[in-house]
């Protein structure tokens, strides 16, 4: 079941829904998931050697391997700033917080020195940006409770087909503890972009890789939009999943870009 | 050597018993071996007075891993202010992470005030970070240490010890220390054998059961007799299991061997940067 709101709705309200109402753990989903994708990927790619396969959300969704630099800097400085909202920081300044962030963060170091090497009519711009879109993302999701157990920046790396494929993806907040005997994890995808029909392929997308990371499946997936508020709530199915291994084989199959 | 085992996404309860279900026999580091591990080491890179030091990561990666000096970021901190955090949440002293991490921060930051902290320690960067910084960096050890707790949930008193420090051995009459990075002991049912499990980022490399080994051969020189040791890559879902017998500790001094004698004809930089002994 798909759930799309628009702005400014209680998108954590939609997300944590009825908790009796959460389907069971299917433990052996993630293991036959796992062959299922194995067996098509052999099928597909055989056993000769060749180049490693990285799937990305973005090799499903069709679109170019890389964003603009300037896309890439505001989504970076928003995922900051989505990190700055869980730890509770009160954000006065979205632009100046976001960058001393991404500056210490450790990580996107090439990001950071994009960030720094802009003028001051690109440097405004990008300002006043980040402080619309987090605006949106202050009004969409307000506050997260510590017990729901937040983490940021989750990453997966899944090898399969003995390395030759690698599924790659990241998840701006999982919320949830797993380990329950009910599906009780959400993610969510943050993009700054408007939500398109690569947003679905992605949230099944990173779905399947939390399944066959944890053993678990999730209990939903969504995105948001700082664009605009908009967000998309999926319920993680067995179909949903499927689906995104139909995706992964699509994927695969296709030819490299140019 | 020999992998044991290769686990895809296994529950706490699998990930317990295989942990501990390593051989029965002893894995103390003979005195001999470490003797002559001591002056091999002395051999190798005793005139050298710059600090070495030598861990998984050198035996899996060679002694070029890093091209720049050491600086401390959220990424970087997450690990040191994480253990500390998985650790209170584990004994229940905290409802959970994130809620632990602040106080943690504040604690480094106060010890670092009251000048108990050596320079460049990560309190002291931390006290010296604007909040939203800290805030960054109690949001990433959270989330470092729901991780953690995810993997070994302390759900079994007395078999799980979760955010166990790291285990060094200092080589005498050298400046080599030798480190074996730890995330978790876990004991079997029997109470005798112990599993230690330290937690990765990424995917396992073709070297990882090697880095493995040095782990496991540190702890031993430290006094822990793991019987197994288990490499977890949560973003993977994997983890990969060895067994610690003796051949497998002669094994893990060898290629501590070899790291130091590839460090000994390293170059160093221009910068007067040495690569390993940051």
């Amino acid at each position: 079941m798909t759930t799309a709101t628009p702005a400014a709705t209680d998108l954590l309200g939609v997300l944590r829904g009825t908790p009796a109402l959460r389907p069971h753990v299917d433990r052996g989903l993630a293991g036959g998931l796992r062959a299922w994708l194995e067996d098509g990927l052999f099928e597909r790619l055989g056993g000769a050697p060749a180049p490693i396969v990285r799937v990305t959300p973005r090799l499903l969704g069709g679109v170019p391997s890389e964003a603009p630099a300037t896309a890439r800097l505001r989504g970076a400085l928003l995922v900051q700033l989505l990190r700055l909202r869980v730890a509770g920081h009160p954000v006065a300044a979205p632009f100046e917080d976001a960058e001393l962030a991404l500056g210490a963060s450790g990580r996107d170091d090439e990001l950071a020195a994009a960030l720094s090497d802009l003028d001051a009519n690109d440097r405004s711009r990008l300002a006043a940006e980040v402080d619309a879109h987090h605006a949106v993302l202050a009004a969409t999701l307000p506050s997260l409770p510590a017990r729901w157990s937040p983490r940021c920046g989750v990453r997966y790396a899944i090898p399969l087909a003995g390395g030759a494929v690698l599924l790659r993806g990241d998840v701006d907040l999982a919320l949830g503890a797993s380990g329950g005997t009910r599906a009780c994890v959400c993610l969510v995808d943050l993009t700054t972009s408007p939500l398109s029909a690569a947003s679905d392929a992605t949230l099944a997308y990173l779905a399947l890789l939390e399944t066959l990371r944890t053993g678990e499946q999730p209990l939903r997936v969504a995105a948001l939009s700082t664009a605009d508020g908009a967000s998309i709530v999926r319920e993680v199915t067995p179909e949903l999943l499927a689906d995104a291994i139909e995706l992964v084989f699509d994927a695969v199959e296709r030819p490299p870009a140019a | 050597m020999t992998i044991v085992e290769r686990l895809c996404a296994p529950s706490h309860d699998v990930l317990l018993a295989r942990a501990v279900a390593g051989p029965h026999g002893d894995t103390a580091v003979p005195e001999r071996l470490r003797s002559q591990l001591v002056a091999r080491l002395a051999a190798s890179l005793g005139g050298d007075r710059r600090r070495h030091r030598i861990d998984a990561f050198v035996a899996e990666l060679g002694p070029s891993r890093f091209d720049a000096p050491f600086v401390w970021s959220a990424r970087a901190a997450r690990r040191p202010i994480g253990t500390p955090v998985a650790r209170l949440v584990a004994a229940g002293t905290m409802p959970d992470a994130l809620s632990a991490a602040g106080p943690e921060i504040e604690r480094l930051c106060d010890r670092s005030h009251r000048g108990l902290l050596r320079r460049g320690a990560l309190g002291a960067w931390l006290e010296a970070a604007p909040t939203a910084v800290r805030s960054l960096c109690a949001v990433e050890a959270a989330t470092w240490a729901e991780r953690l707790l995810r993997l070994v949930e302390p759900a079994h008193p007395g078999t799980v010890a979760v955010g166990v420090p790291d285990a060094w051995f200092d080589v005498p009459g050298t400046t080599i220390t030798l480190q074996g990075r730890l995330d978790a002991a876990l004991r079997g049912g029997d109470g005798e054998r112990l599993g230690l499990l330290r937690v990765r980022d990424g995917l396992p490399g073709a070297h990882a059961p090697e880095g493995l080994l040095v782990d496991a051969l540190v702890a031993a020189l430290g006094g822990l007799r793991p019987s197994r040791m288990v490499g977890a890559w949560p973003d993977a879902g994997l983890c990969l299991l060895v067994d610690v017998d003796e051949e497998a500790v002669r094994q893990a001094a060898r290629l501590v061997l070899r790291c130091a004698e590839t460090i000994a004809t390293a170059p160093v930089q221009a910068s007067g940067y040495v690569p390993v002994a940051a």
